[in-house]
């Protein structure tokens, strides 16, 4: 050990240093505190620190530095230089650091870093005795490691010291040594510290074969032979002994007590039900709470409106929902609410409430409508208590008085938008045959209206189901037989649009052929969707919409990616070489070869073969795979052809009318119309088959709607319905399954008009007597 | 919202129909076009038979419920559509 190192020795406490010297204390006295010269870690001085934390072992030290006579400690190194460290800090009592800097102490060397914040509580005087007795140290390893920890906690520990120079000092000469003494080796002695004994029992067994074992015993037998003689000994004399009773005190002590409430609730199948099935709306209806009148014992009183009652205690209502029966609150509650809420609330109902609504407007009207619809149906009619002669319709021959066939007007769908525009077109949906389809539009004027969509619904016929603004007028509807939600319209200005309901209310446009660059530029007289079994290469298809319009061409609508597209199925070439009228009013080619088409009629069995009707009186039978030839043509009339239709019924067979004011009935195969009817010279704008009768055939001139019946006469009309005032008839339409006719008018009002008595129902088929074969000069 | 205004001014146009009230799950009126002493009252007795009918048709099958009521009587009909939080009442004179 090098002398000049311990010349140096650092006066400060708990220097550490990683070195590898050692020295051997000889340490004398109760603490121990072997001071660690500068070499060794001043954990030398505590060989028992390792048992505690860092820095413990100084805090100990100086404790019992405080209670036991120090003992003066010395170092002496291998050489026995007095290599005692002086103390750095002579300790005030008064200091308020003086107990942990006493750690510093460098008699007790030390060093040891002693960690003013390590809670050495644990380090009492005992532990302080056991570990100062110790004398020598710990391993190199160990103290290395300690070093380090005592490094750390002494580097905590300068905190409070406030020892600048002594630090400066400490440093330097740390450094000093770790360059002198890195080199040497440092001796290193541990020993074992004391054992603490922290409970001693002497056990009071005795092993058998111990030394002293018969004094042991004879001393128990004496005892218990004392114990034995107790009672008659003259040793022992009883005594009385009072044990002091503590005073007694009475607490008492009073709880809340439980309160109890009754309550009970009716519970009725459905109630289980809900619980059951619906766990999540239990909670909604937790509004609805019974609660207890009064406290326990009463009779549950139902009340419902839980927050207007005033609440009486607690509502200790049971999980399950009131009662069916439940009584309102007077209504004093009740009528505060009547305005003030009313706002608030009605925001909510909106979402929910429409169905109600519509519910019941629907039977109001049936109320009020309800003779109506009955006929419509074909229901007996109530009687009510203005008396109407009952009349039972039946679709048999009366056998009753025969009464003459009459038409009866029901009633009319109109609403406020309707009015003033006239009809244009109507068309019953195919699923659903109380949903009607009218397009409004004007055609005659020159200016250009927007057009209106209506879709009615037979139970309400004051407000349609939804209706929809177009740009322009509409000239022509049909409803997909596939989509039964589709309705395709025709305008005027040649866009084909396709709406699809979505909802009740919603409509929405799915396509809409303005974009493509094929599209018609003149009103589409007509719109057909047809189910086609074959296309042009041989494949099934499904359904197409097919669309005639003003400038001639007849296409077929596929859906394409930007909306619809179309391919020319026909051109109507015009077969006479007139000139045509330029500046007409329905259409705008001035001079063209194709002739406006006016209506398309599909073949009810042969989906590919149709039927057109042309602007010169011309009816060309083409078909669909053939582009360029008609395959017959038919010609009869010298005015435009308003209307074509193929009997459903009678196969073979079909209607046309048009402005000459003659209807023409033709069979397929003859080049001559088999029949014609006229009745007054007025166009005839639309001529339509009945459904049911093969034989009957209705027809709507300006002024008036007609219905024919072939098996009665065919001179005149079976019936004539004028039209009202200032009002002239423009569209018809059969109803499906029942004997009405809706005819639109250029009011906007779509009548309906029931048929009754119409007797004919003989014939299934319209039989062409060699009579009748030969055609009217109309 | 909207809507359901328009509709209930439809409703009100009908004919013969004499009053309108709604009232809500408790059975308070929240919007009526009868008189005050009127509707306290229709909306006290009518709630009640609404639920005794709900409950009728929901004690015979569980998963049923009552979608409409209607009682007619000498004078006038009174038509109930109930929804879930809200019952629509309708009188109406279907004579006029």
């Amino acid at each position: 050990m090098a002398t000049s190192a311990h010349n140096k020795a650092p006066r400060m406490p708990g220097e550490e240093r990683p070195s590898s010297r050692t020295t051997t204390i000889s340490v004398s006295g109760i603490h121990g505190a072997h001071q660690s010269t500068r070499d060794t870690n001043s954990i030398i001085g505590f060989p028992s620190r390792k048992h505690f934390r860092v820095g413990g072992g100084s805090k100990v030290l100086e404790k019992s530095a405080l209670q036991t006579p120090r003992q003066v400690v010395r170092v002496f190194d291998e050489e026995d230089n007095d290599v005692t460290p002086q103390p750095l800090y002579q300790a005030h009592p008064a200091a308020p650091h003086a107990k942990s800097c006493r750690l510093f102490l460098d008699e007790i060397s030390a060093g040891s870093a002693s960690d003013q914040t390590t809670a050495t509580g644990s380090f009492t005087m005992p532990f302080s005795r056991s570990m100062f007795g110790s004398s020598r140290i710990s391993s190199q390893s160990t103290i290395e490691s300690l070093n380090e920890e005592i490094e750390d906690t002494f580097s905590k520990w300068e905190m409070p010291i406030s020892f600048p120079d002594v630090q400066g000092k400490r440093n330097t000469v740390k450094e000093h040594v770790a360059k002198d003494m890195l080199k040497e080796v440092t001796d290193v002695y541990i020993s074992e510290a004391d054992s603490i004994s922290l409970l001693d029992i002497p056990s009071t067994l005795m092993s058998v074969e111990a030394d002293d074992t018969e004094v042991i015993m004879e001393k128990n037998n004496q005892y218990a032979e004392l114990c034995r003689t107790r009672m008659g000994n003259n040793k022992y004399v009883d005594r009385a002994v009072q044990t002091l009773n503590g005073a007694a005190k009475n607490k008492q002590v009073q709880s809340d007590s439980n309160v109890m409430v009754d309550s009970a609730t009716t519970v009725t199948s459905w109630d289980i039900y809900d619980a059951l099935i619906r766990p999540e709306q239990h909670e909604e209806v937790s509004s609805r709470e019974q609660e207890g009148a009064e406290y326990p014992g009463a009779a549950v009183d139902p009340n419902s409106g839980a927050e207007r009652s005033a609440s009486v205690g607690s509502t200790a209502s049971t999980a399950s929902t009131a009662s069916a029966a439940s009584s309102l609150n007077d209504g004093e509650a009740l009528g505060s609410s009547l305005n003030t809420e009313s706002d608030l609330q009605l925001n909510v109902l909106s979402e929910t409430f429409q169905h109600c609504l519509l519910v019941m407007e629907r039977s109001i009207l049936r109320n009020t409508l309800q003779p109506e619809l009955a006929a419509y149906r074909q229901l007996p009619v109530i009687e009510e208590s203005q008396v109407k002669p009952g009349t039972v319709e039946k679709r048999q021959e009366d056998t009753e008085s025969p009464r003459s066939p009459a038409v009866e007007r029901l009633w009319a769908f109109s609403y406020e938008r309707s009015r003033g525009r006239s009809v244009s077109s109507m068309a019953w949906n195919k699923i659903n045959p109380d949903f009607l389809a009218v397009g409004y539009g004007e055609l005659g004027s020159s200016e250009q209206k927007a057009g209106l969509v209506c879709c009615w619904c037979l139970t309400n016929p004051t407000w349609p189901e939804w209706d929809v603004q177009c740009d322009s007028a509409v000239t022509s509807l049909d409803f997909s037989s596939i989509n039964p939600s589709q309705l395709a319209v025709g305008m005027r200005d040649g866009t084909i649009a396709v709406y699809k309901v979505n909802s009740q209310h919603n409509v929405s446009c799915v396509l809409s052929s303005s974009q493509c660059p094929n599209r018609h530029l003149n009103p589409v007289w007509q719109l057909r969707w047809t189910q086609q079994e074959l296309n042009l290469t041989g494949d099934e298809m499904g359904e197409s919409l097919f669309s005639v319009a003003a400038d001639g061409r007849i296409s077929r609508w596929f859906i394409c990616s930007s909306g619809l597209d179309c391919t020319d199925l026909m051109k109507l070439k015009k077969i006479q070489h007139t000139k045509k009228k330029a500046g007409g009013t329905r259409t705008e080619s001035v001079l063209s070869a194709l002739t406006p088409g006016l209506c398309l009629d599909f073949h009810p069995t042969d989906s590919s073969v149709y039927l057109v009707g042309t602007w010169e009186g011309l009816i060309h039978k083409c078909s669909c795979s053939n582009n360029e030839q008609f395959l017959e043509t038919y010609r009869k009339h010298f005015c435009p052809v308003n209307s074509i239709k193929w009997s459903p019924l009678s196969p073979g067979v079909f209607l046309s009318c048009s402005s000459d004011w003659t209807i023409q009935l033709w069979q397929q195969d003859h080049q001559n119309p088999v029949m014609g009817f006229s009745s007054t010279q007025t166009a005839v704008c639309a001529v339509d088959w009945s459904p049911k009768w093969p034989t009957v055939f209705g027809a709507i001139h300006e002024g008036q709607l007609e219905i024919w019946d072939l098996s009665s006469s065919i001179l005149d009309p079976v019936l004539v319905q004028p039209a009202a005032a200032g009002v002239q008839m423009k569209s018809l339409l059969f109803a499906t399954q029942t004997d009405c006719v809706l005819v639109g008018d250029s009011d906007g009002q779509v009548t309906v008009y029931q048929l009754k008595n119409l007797r004919a129902g003989g014939s299934s088929q319209v039989k062409l007597n060699d009579k009748s074969v030969e055609s009217k000069d109309s | 919202m909207a809507e359901v205004e328009e509709t209930l001014k439809r409703i009100q146009s009908q004919n013969g129909v004499q009053g309108i009230i709604i009232i809500n799950s408790e059975g308070i009126p929240i919007k009526t076009t009868l008189d005050n002493a009127s509707t306290v009252q229709y909306a006290g007795l009518i709630h009640q038979l609404v639920m005794k009918a709900r409950s009728t048709v929901r004690d015979i099958d569980p998963q049923n419920d009552l979608t409409f009521l209607r009682i007619r009587s000498k004078k006038n009909e009174i038509m109930i559509a109930p929804d879930k939080d809200y019952f629509l009442i309708v009188i109406q004179n279907p004579s006029d």
